[in-house]
């Protein structure tokens, strides 16, 4: 059961959540209005005359002022409707709820990769620092972190699709359809956008390892004669349990945010490509309700990050 | 197979080497086209039924609904899903009877005389009666793009059993080949009244697939029409089409198997295309015209000479070759070669002349150069064309500074309101009839008509003599006179017109490319 800080905490974070919402698909709103370029002219279709394209800006309710065009987008929005995309018509509610699953996807499967991955290889560089070993680790975390994802993405698609046809070049299959192919088609994007993720956990991970286990209370520990892995699984890593769980959290808004290269590369139409083309076609309602579902996950991701945190170091929780 | 010395060799004279329409015409049949061109052609057998054809499509659809759409890469999905009241011939343009025949009893008057038996995937008749519905929304619903395309009707009237007329406020001989675009694109009456705006989404036509799904920027998925009227026809079963907006990534989707065919790859993709196994590329004209747009409403463009200058200045062979990897036709003016409406008078007009160019800008007052703003757009392949215009036009003093943005934004700028620069880099998509291309880029209201200024002394008259005449020879004579104005008069610099370029598995067979270069599925057949 939640603790009343629990509980405390949930409420403060659901708070959070309308006014965050609001200031993002505010400005968000702001920077697609102010952005030179027309939608209604893409609209108006390719014999556009200067009347049709007046027509479609009254159609559309795009010649209304920007507050009462905001306030009509957050007044639907607030009723559950976040409307339909101006292009192709379809309700954008829908087109997140399909595309945000091929995205948690990749996103969840790329952290498994950075997780399962990076803690061994930080461990492993913590307890024997100083030595080659580390010294590789951290030179191959290094090139893991400089490698661009969208240029590793290009090298594992010529290597593993089109040289050795294993994985598909692009594309995405359902995950409730079927799971094997949808993970086979998610293997490469999750594995471009783990590159990062591998370095940043391996190098955060060793760093506040090596600090734990030079410290003082760890040396009395070896003092008291107790076994070298027990100190480390038992205290070493109970220690650093927190701070890893933190750079997991940030870690997993910044693949979210990745996903948008990645998924071009790929074409996986998930929401990165979603916004993507709705920014550069100014198709408003489609920008605003996947800003709006962003924040929502980001803001769920810190929430979760939060509740485990407090439950493997309950100061938290009480602070 | 990779791209060998001689092939690239073959694809340079190619470029050079402009077939007249008779010569085109023995091409294209002929297995001469694979050699003069440096092209595969596709092997054809015996079609078989059957199999899904999955399609790298490089843009989701605007809408599929022909008359609320607005993109011109929808066609290849409008295609699929409904059938035109005329056609068109796939090498010349010349219209032929599609869902209808057609006669003009008197200037005034189009007499369409339909096809019977033929049904919309919702069971209910494609009569007289459809065809008027059709025919009146393209004219008056509120959501039709298509309202100009039909502004010559005076209405829709229903004759004789599946007879149709329509009544005109002016000799128009232009509708036969409009009527084989959108506004010939017939819907169920039933499916448009009953679905409204859903209609964009769940269309009902009577072509040779029905839809079945639409994801937005993922899938479009069609299934075969069982009771389709074209005798054997589809061959596929249907075809699914990917959402790849990124055409590198969509040739790398067929290389890798997950599609079997894609379309629009840049000329630069060809070498790629060909060194892979098993894959055919097929490569042919079509309409798609690069060029600078003029705003000939304000110095210093309003100077026909200077206008002209910019046209001798430019040497559209090398134009072609730096930047299409020479697989485009240097272009004279907005038609090609192939079309049946290319008037060969116009095509010697402006030789490459950088003197005649500095000549001309002495003349109109700018002996020690000019600067002009230009807008343009932001991807790779459109700044290397301004690059090389760039350059050509500073070898005559005139300096070219360019402002970049996304398509939408630039073309807003220049087009719109906001009249920005002097004149843009970017393309005519082409239109089956081509007086709606002169139409609407020369007319004086018209939205591509940048500084919608007065058009040269004649245009007007020409155009509309274009449309008084049924007789293709007459309109042929009308369409020259357009070209010459057009052209004498420099409203435009056309650069070169790109070629269909698509690639596709072995065993995709029977694709035939086309003049207006947006792909029909319906003769394509699977193997194996």
């Amino acid at each position: 059961m939640l603790t009343q800080a629990s509980r405390a905490l949930i409420g403060r974070r659901l708070l959070q959540v309308v006014p965050v919402v609001v200031l993002a698909t505010f400005i968000v709103f702001g920077l697609i209005k102010l952005l030179p370029g027309d939608v209604a002219v893409t609209l108006a279709g390719e014999n556009a005359t200067d009347q049709r394209i007046a027509e479609i800006r009254h159609l559309y309710g795009l010649d209304r002022s920007f507050f009462i065009q905001y306030a009509g987008w957050a007044w639907n929005a607030l009723h559950g409707d976040l409307s339909r995309s101006l292009l192709s018509g379809e309700p954008v509610a829908d087109e997140i709820m399909r595309c945000f699953p091929t995205t948690l996807l990749i996103v969840a499967l790329a952290l498994v990769f950075s997780l399962a991955i990076g803690i061994p290889l930080g461990i492993t560089a913590a307890t024997k620092p100083g030595t080659w070993l580390d010294g590789s680790i951290m030179g191959l975390a290094s090139l893991g972190v400089a490698v661009p994802n969208f240029w590793l993405a290009m090298i594992l698609v010529a290597t593993f699709a089109l040289t050795y046809t294993i994985f598909p070049a692009t594309g995405s299959v359902a995950f409730s359809a079927n799971p094997a192919e949808a993970l086979r088609h998610a293997i490469l994007p999750a594995t471009a956008l783990a590159a990062g993720g591998i370095a940043e956990v391996a190098r955060q991970l060793r760093s506040s390892l090596v600090e734990i286990l030079s410290s003082q209370h760890v040396r009395t520990l070896h003092a008291k004669g107790l076994a070298p892995s027990s100190i480390l699984w038992k205290h070493g890593l109970k220690n650093v349990s927190v701070n890893l769980l933190t750079v997991a959290g940030l870690l997993a808004n910044r693949l979210l945010a990745a996903t948008v290269v990645v998924e071009a590369v790929f074409a996986v139409p998930g929401m990165g490509n979603l916004i993507v083309r709705a920014a550069i076609e100014r198709d408003f309602p489609v920008v605003q309700g996947v800003v709006f579902a962003m924040v929502v996950v980001v803001i769920a991701i810190n929430l979760l990050v939060d509740l485990l945190a407090s439950l493997l170091d309950p100061r938290i929780g009480r602070r | 197979m990779p791209a060998t010395k001689d092939e690239s060799k073959k694809l340079e004279r190619a470029a050079a080497w402009q077939p007249g329409r008779r010569e085109f015409l023995a091409l294209i049949s002929g297995a001469a086209a694979s050699q003069a061109l440096g092209l595969s052609a596709v092997a054809q057998g015996t079609p078989k039924r059957g199999g899904i054809l999955k399609v790298a499509a490089p843009a989701n659809p605007s809408s599929l609904d022909p008359a609320t759409g607005g993109s011109g890469a929808d066609h290849p999905f409008l295609y699929t899903i409904f059938d035109t009241l005329v056609e068109w011939d796939f090498e010349t343009l010349e219209a032929k009877p599609g869902l209808a025949e057609w006669h003009y009893p008197d200037p005034n008057t189009l007499v369409l005389k339909l096809r019977q038996g033929v049904v919309f995937h919702d069971g209910t008749p494609c009569d007289a009666a459809a065809v008027k519905f059709n025919l009146d929304r393209v004219r008056q619903d509120q959501r039709s793009n298509l309202k100009a395309d039909l502004a010559s009707v005076e209405a829709v009237e229903l004759g004789r059993p599946n007879e149709v007329i329509l009544k005109l406020k002016h000799a128009d001989t232009a509708l036969p080949l409009i009527l084989s675009d959108r506004a010939g694109m017939m819907v169920s009456a039933k499916a448009a009244q009953e679905l409204g705006k859903e209609h964009d989404r769940k269309p009902v036509g009577t072509g040779a697939w029905k839809i079945v799904t639409w994801a937005d920027n993922d899938k479009v998925v069609v299934t075969r029409n069982e009771k389709y009227w074209k005798p054997g026809r589809p061959y596929l079963d249907g075809i699914e089409f990917a959402i790849i907006p990124e055409v590198t990534t969509g040739l790398r989707s067929v290389i890798g198997g997950q599609n079997d065919y894609v379309y629009f790859l840049a000329p630069q993709l060809k070498p790629i295309a060909d060194r892979a196994k098993n894959l055919s590329v097929v490569s042919g004209p079509t309409l798609y015209c690069i060029q600078l747009y003029f705003n000939w409403s304000r110095p210093p463009l309003n100077d026909v000479r200077v206008r002209q200058a910019i046209n001798y200045a430019i040497d559209r062979q090398a134009f072609v070759k730096a930047t299409m990897g020479g697989i485009a036709q240097p272009a004279a003016m907005d038609l090609p070669i192939e079309h049946w409406a290319y008037d060969r008078t116009v095509a010697g007009l402006y030789p490459y002349d950088p003197e005649k160019a500095k000549k001309l800008l002495a003349e109109s007052g700018y002996k020690d150069g000019l600067s002009i703003n230009m807008v343009s757009y932001t991807d790779q392949l459109t700044v290397q064309k301004q690059e090389v215009i760039i350059e050509q036009l500073r070898k005559v003093g005139v300096n070219v500074k360019f402002t970049n943005g996304t398509i939408a934004e630039m073309s807003a700028a220049f087009f719109g309101t906001e009249k920005k620069g002097e004149a843009l880099l970017s393309a005519w998509t082409g239109r089956p009839d081509p007086s709606l291309t002169y139409s609407l880029m020369f007319s004086k209201d018209a939205y591509y008509n940048a500084g919608r200024a007065e058009p040269p002394p004649g245009l007007a008259q020409a155009l509309d003599a274009s449309r008084l005449r049924e007789n293709i020879e007459d309109r042929k004579r009308a369409f020259a006179t357009v070209q010459q104005l057009v052209m004498e008069n420099a409203l435009v610099a056309p650069l070169c017109f790109q070629y269909e370029l698509d690639a596709m598995t072995s065993k995709v067979k029977g694709y035939r490319p086309n003049l207006l270069g947006k792909p029909k599925f319906e003769d394509v057949y699977l193997e194996g």
